[in-house]
């Protein structure tokens, strides 16, 4: 799968720099990504800093996340508890959304600009254009979660470091989601598209048709907020491991079903 | 060596219509085939069965000896293909667009470019190779995409309608690359066409089909005998316009002295075989013909 030669290198490439230059799509690939990394925890944090007053409101979320209860309220662990806990959810949804606009425009927008065909008269097989876009999208999803990661934790450092003088140290969470889960999960909602791309006509209507994956993501922060689970590294370990077997599960599926005539 | 073999080859889609049935050609290298038939006769259907895009229902066919349906991938290799769905990029130049079909046969970025700046200087795009594509017009697209297909050099060239939305003098100088390949660089060119006469300016050999079924395949000379022997001989005698059918040239003088010696004066003589496109209609009215017998029998 990831032996590439220069030819499917071509195709990376290409679609890389598509979606960079392209000024309706990649401003949407951008505005997810700020908001869970720039608004929300700065949100978080302002609110810790600043609502003193309602620092029982905030215990109680503690105590749903089952993290246990404190005589005195330090804002660094309630920042940590949330920003271990919380966030890596909300963060899932950047993988998500960077891979499914990625490659809707790589495999259905091809369709629709009518360059599909010319991609197919190629000398690459159908299997080698699909592992050279799946990778694309893999690789942009993987760059901007990687990259609004840093982004995330440079803004947190200095709001933390200026507002309560310490720094946060990120937990064994964001290891496995960056490392584990997000490829897991960008596989997967990669897949969704691959496999919608022969009967969507436009980009748009595949990423509807994948959008429904975001779900158990609200359901997992849903859960987190209410109690029920507690999204810990353990957790997120194991589901991990479950997502990227099906993704590679599904992906292999996927590529292997398709023929010149049902993507024309 | 051939350049293309089909047999008997056949194409039903799944809704059931008969796109082309039992085609048997031959093309040999360095040839450029017209294949010529109204919207709808399976000339498309045919180049996509060529080069793999469909897979024959019965029947086979071979590119160079080498089976479409097997090794699509190499039979592209060695096939430039210029349809009118097959698009390039709008957002990359037409320079950029080239480079990247370049590079996706394989070719180095140098290899690219050179040969992208010569193709875009044949084909008078040398000045708006560093515009998007979005601003060609279709034209400027139409000879982009015939670089695009020569980008890699291929042995085989399918044109589907090559000079559609072409200006006369583009379309002139289109024809003159493709009969320059040929000849000098022995490229087979698959010409899909329905323009009859701007076919028998540049073909060497033709293939005539109307709904999917092959009616003749062969050069002029080969299609002319099918339908009918002899020529027309056009002769102004005394202000007025006379026709005769001669077999051969060589009666024409005795019909003129016939008019000399009479003391008919004479101020025009000319000639006239079979065009190509009297030789479709003929083929067509044909199968017509036959097709209303097998009906009425």
């Amino acid at each position: 799968m990831l032996s590439m030669n220069k030819k499917q290198m071509a195709i990376i490439k290409k679609d890389l720099k598509g979606i960079i230059f392209d000024k309706q799509q990649f401003p949407v690939l951008l505005i997810v990504p700020a908001v869970f990394t720039l608004v929300l925890p700065t949100i978080f944090i302002l609110l810790i800093h600043f609502g003193q007053d309602s620092m029982t409101d905030m215990q109680d979320l503690l105590n749903q996340l089952s993290l246990g209860t404190q005589e005195t309220i330090d804002p660094m662990f309630m920042i940590k508890a949330i920003l271990d806990y919380i966030m890596p959810i909300f963060f899932l949804l950047i993988p998500i959304m960077s891979a499914m606009v990625m490659a809707a425009s790589s495999f259905v927008g091809e369709k629709e600009n009518r360059t599909l065909e010319t991609l197919l008269y190629s000398p690459l097989t159908i299997r080698m254009i699909f592992q050279a876009k799946i990778l694309a999208s893999f690789l942009l999803s993987m760059i901007i979660s990687l990259g609004s990661f840093i982004v995330m934790l440079i803004v947190i450092e200095l709001e933390t470091f200026f507002l309560i003088g310490s720094f946060y140290v990120p937990g064994l969470s964001w290891l496995v989601n960056l490392f584990l889960l997000s490829p897991a999960i960008s596989g997967i909602a990669i897949t969704l598209i691959v496999r919608g791309s022969a009967k969507a006509q436009t980009a748009q209507e595949s990423q509807q048709r994948a959008v429904f994956l975001i779900l158990p993501i609200i359901l997992l922060v849903a859960g987190q907020f209410s109690g029920i689970v507690l999204v810990g590294p353990l957790l997120l370990l194991g589901l991990g491991v479950v997502l990227a077997a099906v993704a590679v599960f599904l992906m292999r599926g996927s590529i292997q079903k398709f023929s010149y005539e049902q993507l024309l | 060596m051939n350049a293309v073999t089909t047999e008997a080859l056949s194409k039903t889609f799944p809704h059931g219509k008969k796109a082309v049935d039992r085609v048997s050609l031959t093309i040999q290298q360095g040839e450029i085939y017209g294949f010529l038939g109204p919207n709808g006769a399976g000339k498309t259907t045919t180049v996509k069965l060529l080069i793999g895009m469909l897979t024959p229902s019965e029947g086979s066919c071979r590119v160079f000896d080498l089976d479409p349906v097997q090794h699509p991938e190499k039979v592209h290799q060695l096939a430039g293909v210029v349809t009118e769905h097959a698009q390039m990029y709008s957002h990359l130049t037409g320079f950029d667009n080239l480079l990247y079909y370049g590079a996706l046969f394989g070719l180095s970025g140098q290899e690219s470019r050179t040969h992208a700046e010569a193709l875009l200087k044949k084909l008078e795009l040398t000045d708006a190779k560093d515009q998007k594509l979005a601003t060609y017009s279709t034209g400027m697209r139409q000879r982009l995409s015939l670089a695009r297909a020569l980008i890699h050099r291929p042995k085989i060239l399918f044109l589907d309608e090559p000079t559609s939305g072409l200006d006369p003098e583009s379309a002139k100088n289109v024809n003159q690359m493709i009969e320059s390949l040929a000849r000098e660089e022995g490229t087979t060119v698959f010409l899909c066409t329905h323009q009859l006469r701007y076919a028998q300016e540049i073909c060497n050999t033709y293939g005539l089909i109307d709904g999917g079924v092959m009616l003749a395949t062969g050069g002029l000379a080969k299609l002319r005998a099918l339908v009918s022997t002899g020529m027309t001989v056009t002769i102004h005698v005394n202000d007025e316009t006379v026709q005769a059918h001669v077999q051969t040239k060589d009666e024409i003088p005795r019909i003129v002295r016939h008019y000399v010696e009479n003391g008919d004066r004479i101020s025009h003589v000319s000639s006239q075989e079979m065009t190509l496109e009297e030789i479709y209609f003929a083929l067509i009215e044909r199968r017509k013909g036959e097709k209303g017998d097998v009906e009425h029998e």
